[in-house]
């Protein structure tokens, strides 16, 4: 016994950490058991027999299994999301409308940068299909183009010249200018015969674009003449149109007091003043109506056609571009104050001569970003960069890294998009092939090709209003009457013309009610419910808590390894000793001594039973000892018969 | 021991009166459990604290069932004090945690159900108005003055020439004095001139200008014209349209409303053919309302006196066909300048609001719409503020008088008209009245366009209707998906045109015309609901099963250990109690020691007394785990008995078993 003692003694004089009391790890496994809050283990050691504790031990493993399974589920469905639906109703701001004339200059004031083309255009239709002159419904005044062709080499036709396919020559071409057949080369790319079968026709219409060498070339067909006609002509366009600088541009265009013949809103007399000019590259001057530049955005606090906007619109259909545009009338769209408006593309198109009746609802949508999903919040994370002075949106991004890439690949920036800073539009006289270039990029960008859709990621919120659009025939035909002549006066400080009724368009844009739809993701868990619920899981099948965690943590990582380097600590000392002993010639007893308890430590040691088990040693006992103990072994039992005597009262 | 207590089993002579008192109450059982139970108090006060706070709180973790005070008492003192951190970290975790999750469960968050699919549902009730209130050639009589000085007034801005000026016949001028239109010239900023549109002096007037500088505005006035303000207009157009409403209103103000009902259009004049579905309907099917902006209004299906109809299938066959016509010929001028018929699908039994929600049907056309049901039933309070029928909101709800059920849109009406009633005592025209209130006119109440026109602009008006008016619970909107075909085609026109002109007034000639027919398909599209229902995100089993959670997550705990605590703060209460009174009593106490030999314990000693012998072990130089391994202490003597009587009362009896079982293996 003494051996054991004074290793017992050296380890916890030696050792640095005061280790775990249990000497061994059985020990400390069976302490841990009995101990421990979990409601498994204990059962393990409590059990007799054997397939009983097997039993328990197999029980045991399985929830602990099952925590293991429940907790990764929990954890792995953290991220889902929960959508609520709310509805407010309250004062809505009245969104940004932004209203332009489908054709975006007028015809008179562009004619003379456009004339050349007009005239190879006419020359281009009657050689195709015999049309020989424009039986307008109204002639213009300077109608002297019929006598056009003056034998001047005609430019337009020549750089990107209209071709003439024969069906039955599939790989020649007639320049109809020329009239000569020439070969085509490259590749023939038919216009919407990708996307659908489409009934070949004897002749079809298409023109060729080259790079530079003229070596590869792209040559584009179209299934009718009417598609062919225009791409050409609107190539063209952009081309002249790219050389003329913004000022000019927005002077050939429509005023503000020309377009709108009256202006209402909520009640309220408006007029131009309260639009702020938006030139469109496409769509000439647009005027957005309450587009929050002054400051101020202004609300609606009643809903009805009568507290929304009302404006009655002036359309020159004399001032149409034949070739540019095909129908007549107004866009509009309506979009949030500081979002960029697309309106070739999400436009609504207004009829002349009817009222159009727009209600709104705004339904507003909010995601969330990561890690629930890809969307973005103001794009400030997003590679591209935003050329546009507007809040991001994906289409904003789309556009933007299209023109970037233009911009790369063709050294010019697109016509119809906004300039990215340091670059040109582009035009025939710096870049010739640019063309076929920005086909080429096109082509690539819808085929995703060029990698924006994978980069650009969508917006996290974002405000839709949805329309019921409805039309109503205006003016009647009996308040026509006097209604025409009223707006023929009111408009006469622009124009000098009596207004017809196709002239006009009416326009209400208002919110059918003020009940605002608000679309929330919002995540479905969050760190406190992923916490309950895991301890939900552990309560349910161990009734385990953080501190059996902790408790685990203790014995199994701290306790179990300060036994295991207390022991290995022991043989090392054990070992030098053993070295250092072979001088020594009285060094052979004490190994042995020292050997023994390391192994049956628990042998030795006097546990609880062992001390139990001792011989009745009572009458060598040290006096003085004993009178502390009897006091408190009487003390409990005068706490039980206190109790009891607390309950005597009620006997009596 | 009960000698030690001896002193206390005295009663105190005000004690005793006590129980005199209560003697009488003997008699009764009832008052005997009460009796008894004050007695087993009066008792324990007596004999003061049994146990100390110290013991109590030993007990306490000893036994409780949260994982964390176990182990504070039976480690080591460093591990004592890093375990009592730790429980009180948990303890604090939990407080916090479950802070959280009340609040949470008392902002009373909903989730949403969303459902869209195809059921046979009622069909929407259908309200349809011509666009023109009144056959011109029926109000005419109405209208006569007030339509000759528009006309004059629009020759007078389109032709400035004094010659025209003499023929000013004889114009009733007064409902022009009341409100005219003034022509502002505003191209001196700092003077700007007023004109009269028919003032006498030609030579200012008669050039009416017409540079930016100067404005068409109407002059309204208030206390018998004395204070005037102008509203201004940007557009000669605005102005006299804007003119023209507010003088027919007042003059339509003045006619009872069978009057007005018998100028409007009627029902079998409107209405040429109804189909629903696969059986015939007539005009006879629609219920007849007077809207007083749109005259007439016929309602289909609205559902208040027999069953509203069900519609079982989807697509254009299944739904309702309408050929009406609206007679475009006999529109009122200058009041209606869209032509077209008003169209509104609403819920059954409520109110149409068809000026603010309706949709325009364009003559000449065949207008199809499809509908999609679109619901929103909300959980009422306290998840959301709505209301389910209206009664709880502040506002007398003048729609009540047509049956109706409640809306957010009849509710600010109300409100606004009864804001002109307060303030203008009249009534406006197109809002329905109070009983004993009379609507606004010029000749009762000259001052009402003024103060209609405040009213109207006032925006603190409308947002204290905003404010008090509440939406209601169940939101049903219909979606409509509108598309149009040029109807009839020119092949069909003739044939057409025939037969419907025979059958409404069984002439052989055509008296319909593409300017006034109108055709209407509605019907439910292949999805007809999209329903959207609210249910309590949190209930109080999702609180529960999250309370408990977290408190199993932290510290393992679970009611029951709450209870265990509570009674524990009982029992620190009570020792509390007994404390405080064997306090107040012990100077008494002392100038009577007559029966005792030395001078009694202080209570303080005797609590001293009793704890120190129970948990001398538990100080710190007598860790538990030293108990279980007693021999480190008893090193010197084998089998001294001390340490293991000691251990014998703390350790609980299975160690015993366990250690035993453990050595048969």
């Amino acid at each position: 016994m003494a051996p054991g003692e004074k290793i017992k003694a050296k380890i916890k004089k030696n050792l640095p950490v005061t280790g775990p009391q249990a000497p061994t790890i059985k020990e400390l496994m069976r302490w841990y058991c009995l101990n421990t809050n979990t409601h498994g283990c204990r059962r393990i050691v409590v059990s007799r027999g054997r397939l009983r504790r097997l039993l328990w031990i197999v029980f045991t493993l399985t929830a602990v299994a099952l925590i293991f399974w429940q907790c990764a589920l929990l954890v792995f469905s953290f991220y889902t999301i929960s959508v609520s639906i709310k509805v407010h109703f309250q004062k809505l701001d009245f969104p940004a409308v932004t209203i332009c004339n489908i054709n975006p200059y007028k015809y008179s004031a562009v004619r003379h940068l456009l004339a050349d083309l007009e005239q190879e255009t006419r020359e281009a239709l009657k050689s195709l299909y015999g049309f020989s002159e424009i039986k307008a419904r109204r002639r213009r005044e300077a109608e002297s183009w019929s006598s056009a062709w003056d034998g001047t080499r005609p430019k337009f036709l020549r750089l990107v010249p209209l071709l003439v396919f024969d069906h039955e020559e599939k790989d020649k071409a007639r320049d109809f200018v020329t009239g000569r057949k020439r070969k085509v080369s490259g590749s023939i790319i038919h216009k919407a015969s990708k996307v659908m079968q489409v009934q070949e026709s004897k002749q079809v219409v298409g023109f060729q674009l080259c790079a530079n060498d003229t070596s590869s070339c792209a040559t584009y067909t179209f299934s009718s003449g009417v598609n062919a006609i225009q791409e050409w002509y609107k190539l063209h366009y952009m081309n002249i149109m790219a050389q003329v600088p913004l000022e000019k541009k927005i002077n050939m265009s429509y005023s503000a007091e020309e377009l709108l013949v009256t202006c209402f809103f909520d009640g309220v007399s408006c007029d131009a003043r309260n639009f702020t000019l938006f030139h469109h590259p496409m769509h000439g001057n647009c005027y957005t109506f309450n587009s929050g530049d002054n400051a101020t955005i202004l609300s609606t606090s009643m809903g009805g056609s009568e507290y929304g906007l009302q404006v009655i619109l002036y359309i020159n259909e004399e001032e149409y571009n034949p070739f540019l545009v095909s129908s007549t009338g107004a866009k509009v769209i309506i979009h949030q104050q500081d979002e960029y408006p697309f309106i070739e593309d999400v436009g609504t198109e207004i009829e002349t001569a009817m009222a159009t009746s727009m209600g709104m609802h705004l339904t507003e949508s909010f995601k969330l970003s990561e890690p629930y999903s890809q969307c973005t919040e103001d794009g400030s994370d997003v590679p591209v960069r935003n050329i546009y002075k507007a809040a991001y949106s994906l289409q904003i991004c789309l556009h933007s890294c299209f023109q970037e890439k233009m911009v790369e690949k063709c050294g010019c920036a697109q016509y119809s998009q906004p300039l990215p800073p340091a670059a040109n539009y582009c035009n025939y006289q710096q870049h010739p092939n640019w063309m076929y270039c920005y086909y080429q990029l096109y082509q690539a960008f819808v085929q995703e090709e060029l990698g924006c859709q994978s980069v650009c990621r969508e917006a996290c919120s974002f405000k839709e209003w949805t329309l019921t659009t409805s039309l109503a025939q205006w003016p009647s035909v009996v308040s026509e009457k006097w209604l025409l002549p009223v707006l023929t006066w009111d408009q006469s400080r622009q124009i000098n013309k009596k207004l017809n009724k196709t002239d006009l368009a009416k326009l209400l844009i208002f919110y059918k009610d003020l009940n605002q739809r608000s679309i929330m993701e919002n995540p479905a868990n969050s760190i406190e419910m992923l916490l309950s619920n895991f301890g939900g899981q552990l309560g349910l099948w161990m009734s385990c808590s953080v501190v059996c965690v902790i408790e685990i943590i203790e014995v199994f990582f701290i306790d179990f390894f300060s036994i295991i380097t207390r022991r290995q600590w022991q043989k090392a000392k054990e070992w030098w000793a053993l070295r250092k002993a072979p001088p020594c010639p009285e060094a052979p007893p004490s190994p042995r001594g020292q050997d023994n308890p390391a192994l049956n430590m628990d042998d030795d040691l006097p546990t609880f039973t062992s001390a139990l088990r001792l011989p009745p040693a009572l009458g060598a006992q040290v006096p003085g000892t004993p009178p502390p103990r009897y006091n408190t072994l009487r003390l409990e039992r005068a706490f039980s018969t206190q109790l009891s005597d607390t309950q005597l009262p009620g006997e009596p | 021991p009960a000698y030690l207590f001896k002193p206390w089993h005295s009663c105190p002579p005000w004690h005793r009166g006590d129980r005199n008192m209560e003697k009488p109450g003997h008699r009764e059982g009832a008052t005997m459990h009460v009796k008894k139970y004050l007695l087993k108090c009066l008792h324990r006060l007596q004999k003061g604290p049994g146990y100390t706070y110290k013991e109590l709180l030993v007990w306490y973790c000893d036994n409780t069932n949260t994982h964390g005070p176990k182990r504070i008492i039976c480690e080591g003192p460093k591990k004592k004090a890093m375990w009592f951190l730790i429980t009180l970290l948990f303890a604090a975790l939990v407080c916090w945690q479950w802070g959280i999750f009340i609040n949470t469960y008392l902002s009373w968050e909903v989730s949403v159900s969303l459902s869209i699919g195809f059921k046979a549902m009622d069909f929407p009730a259908v309200t349809i108005c011509n666009a023109s209130p009144f056959k011109y050639s029926k109000v005419k009589h109405l209208l006569k003055d007030l339509d000759e000085l528009m006309e004059a007034v629009l020759e007078r801005i389109l032709a400035p020439e004094p010659s025209h000026a003499n023929a000013t016949r004889a114009l009733n001028l007064t409902i022009w004095n009341h409100t005219p239109l003034v022509l502002i010239d505003e191209r001196n900023p700092h003077h700007p001139v007023v004109l009269d549109l028919f003032a006498d002096n030609h030579n200012d007037s008669a050039r009416i200008c017409n540079a930016p500088g100067c404005k068409m505005a109407m002059r309204l006035c208030s206390l018998n014209g004395t204070e005037c303000i102008f509203q201004n207009f940007t557009s000669a157009t605005q102005a006299v349209t804007e003119w023209y409403i507010l003088q027919a209103t007042s003059i339509f103000a003045q006619v009872p409303t069978q009057e007005l009902v018998q100028m409007g259009y009627p029902a079998e004049r409107l209405i040429l053919s109804c189909l629903f579905g696969a059986e015939p309907c007539s005009y006879r099917n629609f219920t007849s309302i007077f809207y007083p902006h749109y005259g007439n209004c016929y309602i289909f299906n609205w559902g208040m006196t027999e069953k509203a109809l069900p519609s079982a299938n989807p697509g254009t066959e299944f739904g309702l066909k309408l050929i009406l016509d609206i007679g475009q010929e006999d529109y009122v001028p200058f009041l209606a300048s869209t032509a077209g018929v008003r169209l509104l699908l609403h819920e059954q039994r409520s109110y149409p609001f068809i000026r603010e929600e309706g949709i325009y049907a364009m003559s000449g056309t065949e207008t199809s719409i499809g509908v999609l049901v679109d619901k929103l039933q909300r959980k009422g309070e306290p998840y959301s503020p709505c209301t389910v029928n209206g009664s709880d909101v502040p506002i007398r709800n003048f729609y009540s008088n047509y049956n109706t059920t409640y809306s957010i849109q009849a509710c600010l009406r109300s409100c606004f008209q009864d804001h002109i009633i307060r303030n203008c005592s009249c009534g406006h025209y197109l809002y329905p009245l109070p009983p004993g209130e009379k609507y606004c006119n010029n000749w009762d109440f000259p001052d009402w366009a003024r103060c209609y026109s405040d009213l109207q602009m006032s925006l603190d008006q409308r947002e204290t209707c905003i404010g008090l008016c509440k939406e209601s619970c169940n939101d049903t909107q219909y979606k409509l998906t509108i598309s149009m075909a040029d109807w009839p085609s020119e092949a069909s026109e003739d044939w057409i045109f025939h037969v419907l002109s025979q059958e409404r007034d069984q002439s052989t000639n055509i008296t319909l015309s593409r300017k006034g027919i109108v055709k209407l398909n509605i019907y439910f599209q292949e999805f007809n609901y999209r329903t959207i229902e609210e249910s309590p995100a949190n209930n109080i089993v999702w609180l529960l099963s999250n309370l408990g959670g977290q408190f199993g997550f932290w510290m393992g705990g679970s009611v029951l250990c709450l209870i265990e605590f509570a009674e524990i703060i009982i029992d620190f209460v009570w020792i509390t109690i007994i404390k405080l009174v064997a306090f107040a009593k012990s100077p008494r106490r002392r100038p009577a020691p007559a029966r005792y030999a030395g001078p009694p314990p202080t209570v303080a000693e005797l609590v001293e007394a009793h704890t120190n012998f129970g948990f001398q072990p538990d100080t710190a130089n007598h860790s538990p785990s030293a108990e279980a391994y007693p021999d480190e202490q008893a090193m010197p003597i084998p089998g001294t008995p001390p340490p293991n009587y000691d251990s014998l009362r703390l350790q609980p009896l299975d160690v015993i078993e366990s250690d035993s079982e453990g050595d048969a293996i």
